[in-house]
């Protein structure tokens, strides 16, 4: 059996035996290469799951929609190590409660899926810290290293290349599993600390704004980065700041449902090299 | 002859160590240059990332953010939560080519009368040399607002 038709019928199973009330999967999408979402309530739906290397969308994100987990019970998601580390975080910063989360968990290598054992979150805790283990070997990406090669003056002149083609439609923010504030700071006016117009200084602030509030929460899932309409690479900023608090803090996060966020947390000996 | 360039620097600093400090450098006599505008909070952890890049926005040409020494905060550990945002904050200006001398950060206690005067006319001084905040005061005039601090 396909792995695509083991989690079909493992979704139909579960929702026909009413362990959860709603599976969220991928359906085909509008190329053969794109999913979308889907949000099944009936095992007989089941067979429109679509499980294969395509299917790159953290949904975790949809959990939070507003009421679906009011009623205490249970939902069903397809979700990458990343996926469940995404939930592992919203757990921790109150916005779900980890026993309404079933795992459909898998992940891509390569053209395939594959299945990844476990139910709840907690039972992915081992491949989670094996992530983190080759997250800290990773080297920094290409571009960003040569970043770092180059005077303050121009990589200032490279990000405002990028961000002046940003068009402030925040799609970045809704494609993000972690911006789940209902009201942004950026949508703030009293006061208003970033411009809301899409001029260069504006988009600058917006993208400051999105990648310190995401640093030490954001799971690289790419959500964003695959988003943004104009391709502004979210991801480098993304990655500097998972690096940041992995050398400074030794913190990855989402490593499990109740470890504290790292900007609501320290640690008297935390590194301080910078500080006059 | 032209001017020479005095920069405009803006201090964010804790009411109960930096400001206190501050304010030993002025009962002291001490000199230091009149350049930084001084912006009081209770606390270091009440120093939001956006209160930089509000004072950039509004044409600064640098920044200081200073507060209680670690285990000296009145609220007892508002800095080593600030600590930490000002790692995560300054690794990203840093990435996007904010220049290190532009945001500087420090730890002033109410007895460091001396340390703040000095402070304030180095980081004067190294901003001077540097010059105005160019890039950024470009991206000002192009919103068509007029800059000030
Ligand atoms: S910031 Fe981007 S990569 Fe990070 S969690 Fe949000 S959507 Fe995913
Ligand atoms: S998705 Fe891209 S263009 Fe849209 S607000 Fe985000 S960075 Fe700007």
């Amino acid at each position: 059996m396909s792995i695509q038709e083991q989690y079909r019928s493992r979704a139909k199973e579960l929702l026909r035996e009413g362990t959860v009330k709603m599976v969220i999967g991928y359906g085909a999408g509008t190329t053969p290469l794109r999913r979308r979402p889907i949000f099944i309530t009936s095992p007989d739906d089941a067979d429109r799951l679509v499980l294969d290397a395509a299917c790159r969308t953290n949904l975790a994100g949809y959990l939070l929609r507003e009421g679906l987990l009011a009623d205490q019970k249970s939902v069903a998601v397809f979700l990458t190590p990343d996926g469940v580390r995404t939930i592992n975080i919203l757990a921790a910063e109150s916005q779900l409660a980890t026993e309404q989360v079933i795992v459909l968990g898998f992940q891509i290598d390569g053209e395939n899926a594959r299945q990844l054992e476990g139910t709840r979150v907690a039972d992915f805790s081992g491949i989670i810290a094996e992530r983190k283990k080759k997250r800290k070997e990773q080297p920094s990406h290409e571009v960003a290293r040569k970043l770092e090669q180059m005077t303050s003056v121009e990589r200032f002149s490279f990000w405002e290349g990028e961000f002046s083609r940003c068009i402030k439609c925040y799609a970045c923010r809704a494609a993000c599993p972690m911006c789940w504030c209902r009201r942004c700071v950026v949508d703030n006016n009293q006061p208003q600390w970033v411009n809301t117009s899409s001029h260069t200084l504006g988009n600058l602030e917006w993208n400051l704004v999105r990648a310190f509030h995401l640093a030490g929460r954001c799971v690289e899932c790419g959500n964003c980065s695959e988003a943004c309409p104009v391709n502004i690479p979210l991801h480098l900023l993304n990655r500097r700041m998972t690096e940041e608090v992995l050398t400074a803090f030794d913190y990855y996060p989402g490593a499990d449902e109740h470890q504290e966020p790292v900007l609501a947390s320290f640690r008297k000996d935390d590194p301080e090299t910078f500080i006059l | 002859m032209s001017e020479p360039f005095e920069p405009k620097i803006v201090a964010f600093v804790c009411t109960y160590c930096t400001y206190a400090g501050a304010d030993l450098a002025g009962t002291s006599r001490l000199k230091y240059p009149p350049n930084v505008r001084i912006v009081r909070l209770p606390c270091t952890g009440r120093i939001s990332p956006m209160f930089i890049l509000k004072a950039f926005q509004k044409g600064a040409d640098g920044v200081l953010v200073s507060g209680c020494h670690p285990g000296d905060c009145h609220f007892d550990h508002g800095n080593y939560h600030a600590r930490r945002r000002w790692t995560a904050f300054n690794a990203l200006l840093q990435f996007t080519g904010v220049p290190e001398e532009r945001v500087k950060f420090s730890w002033i206690s109410a007895a460091e009368g001396i340390k703040f005067a000095e402070l304030i006319e180095s980081i004067t001084e190294e901003i001077r040399t540097a010059g105005p905040f160019e890039q950024y005061h470009k991206l000002i005039a192009e919103t068509g607002s007029a800059a000030s601090v």
